[in-house]
């Protein structure tokens, strides 16, 4: 129980850091150093919503 | 301690199994819904089928969604978006890596990543890896030619991930790198099982070098079946004194599967990022069950800019009845990829595949790595040639080493064989994918 309840704040944390990252690329288009990196930021997050985000909301039991 | 982690991911790879299916069957509709959305080709194949993303509910549902062939994706590309074609789902910007097949059954196709993309693949090996072992502070050489072909890049990148120290060893040559390992007290390496012994040979007999005094405990297969053909995988363990563990990719597929450390004869479908699907080679039936060969259909359950939805990939592969003692609930594939659907042919009315006949040749000894299988049709009869190579000081036991290996290829594939002995060196080597059967008969 402990561990799913760890387990949704990673989630929690992880949806914000995509959030975060997000309005960092959308803040100033013409900025393409921040434009770039959030953009790699996201594709990593994006690796962390495969193994943890959709397992809580993909596999459902 | 993360190292002391047996699993990459705990909780994904001992999912029980109904939370397993239900994971892939939501992932799929979603990916099925992104190619429909995105995806002009996809979308004119389902269309024409009559279903679209509402009809999928079961996996059931899923079995009605066509099937997309190598030949379909070779026809589209060259066309807009140029080099891809129509079934590219992105903007063409966002595409960040050209790779190609390695065209061994036709004219190459091309395979556009997003850098999402590219995370992914490595994601993907990054459950390979620490499944076999790898750990941080591993130095891993990997030697092979950094170019178009995906081959070991991913495995690359994901050892970065895990906190390895990564040599690439690119353009060197066998010998440079062979002594670079030496040098650097590398610790794993990855190959396909053709370029192992190769490289094992080159180190012994050219070089004085004993491949297992140095310093490689693990090695990782790709490319070829080898390293789930016991009597190959057994040749190299020896020749490097370490553990060698198989895995299965493509291009256009991904890095779908990997040995454990547990060795258990067979490979884990990665079902948290992959569906396997297995049909019958005759009815097209598909198989649940364990024991029946098939060929394997594929689903990259995240895989963005060209989705891979079903793609035939022609691996011939069977369910595993066993659960493997690492603890993961992704099932087996039994003996790994145990030919192509295209290889296994049918050689005087009976069903030949060419990993048979290797597992025979590399399991006697006196007999070298290297063999070559030439099957034809001189007159109404279909002739099976098969040349090998005697080790040196093996010239005396050809009677005795002849008699064997007839004996083990009657047995093992029920065919009988013009045996043609050459000398040790004689045979064709090859440094990445080998094409050791040739079937002549079609030229008839």
């Amino acid at each position: 129980m402990q561990e799913l309840k760890q387990l949704e704040e990673i989630d929690r944390d992880i949806r914000r850091l995509k959030e975060i990252a997000g309005r960092l690329k959308a803040a100033q288009p013409e900025f393409p150093a921040l434009v770039r990196n959030a953009d790699r930021i996201l594709a990593s997050t994006k690796m962390l919503e495969l193994n943890v985000c959709d397992l809580l909301d993909l596999a459902a039991e | 301690m993360m190292a002391d982690s047996p699993y990459w991911n705990p909780y994904l790879e001992t999912l029980p199994r109904e939370r397993l299916r239900a994971l892939q069957l939501a992932k799929f509709k979603r990916i099925f819904q992104w190619a429909w959305e995105h995806s002009r080709f996809h979308r004119s194949l389902y269309d024409a089928a009559g279903i679209a993303p509402a009809d999928i509910r079961t996996f059931e549902d899923i079995r009605r969604v066509p099937k997309v062939e190598k030949s379909m994706m070779r026809d589209i590309q060259g066309k807009d978006p140029f080099p891809y074609g129509d079934a590219l789902c992105v903007p063409l910007e966002e595409v960040s890596a050209f790779r190609q097949t390695s065209g061994t059954t036709g004219r190459p196709v091309y395979q556009p990543d997003t850098w999402q993309d590219w995370e992914w693949w490595a994601e993907c090996w990054a459950f390979i890896l620490w499944a076999q072992g790898y750990r941080p502070g591993d130095r891993v050489f990997i030697p092979f030619g950094y170019n178009i072909f995906v081959a070991f890049w991913a495995g690359h990148y994901a050892a970065e991930k895990l906190g390895c120290e990564v040599v690439p060893g690119g353009v060197l040559d066998t010998q440079a790198r062979i002594l670079k390992i030496q040098e650097l007290r590398a610790t794993a390496m990855m190959a396909t099982p053709t370029y192992v012994l190769g490289m094992a040979d080159t180190a012994k007999n050219k070089m004085g070098i004993d491949p297992a005094a140095l310093t490689i405990d693990k090695i990782t297969c790709a490319g070829e079946p080898g390293a789930s053909i016991p009597s190959t995988k057994r040749r190299m363990e020896q020749a490097w004194n370490a553990k060698v563990y198989d895995h299965a990719g493509a291009t256009e597929i991904g890095a779908w599967s990997f040995e454990c450390q547990a060795q258990p004869g067979g490979m884990h479908v990665n079902e948290a990022f992959f569906l396997v699907e297995i049909e019958d080679l005759q009815t097209g039936e598909i198989i649940e069950e364990p024991g029946r060969r098939g060929k394997m259909v594929i689903t990259a359950l995240d895989r963005h800019a060209q989705p891979c939805v079903r793609f035939d990939a022609k691996d011939v592969i069977e369910w595993d009845e066993r659960i493997c003692e690492c603890g993961r609930t992704f099932r087996l594939v039994k003996g790994g990829v145990v030919g192509r659907a295209d290889d296994i042919t049918k050689v005087k009315g009976v069903l030949l595949a060419p990993a048979a006949i290797e597992e025979v040749v590399r399991g006697i000894e006196g007999l070298g790595d290297e063999y070559e299988v030439v099957v034809d049709r001189p007159g109404d009869i279909d002739r099976i040639t098969l040349k090998v190579e005697l080790m040196p000081g093996a010239e005396n036991r050809v009677a005795e080493i002849e008699a064997q290996l007839k004996d083990q290829l009657r047995l093992k594939t029920n065919l009988g064989y013009k045996l043609e002995f050459h000398d040790y060196g004689r045979l064709p080597r090859y440094e990445v994918k080998a094409r050791r059967f040739k079937d002549l008969r079609k030229q008839h």
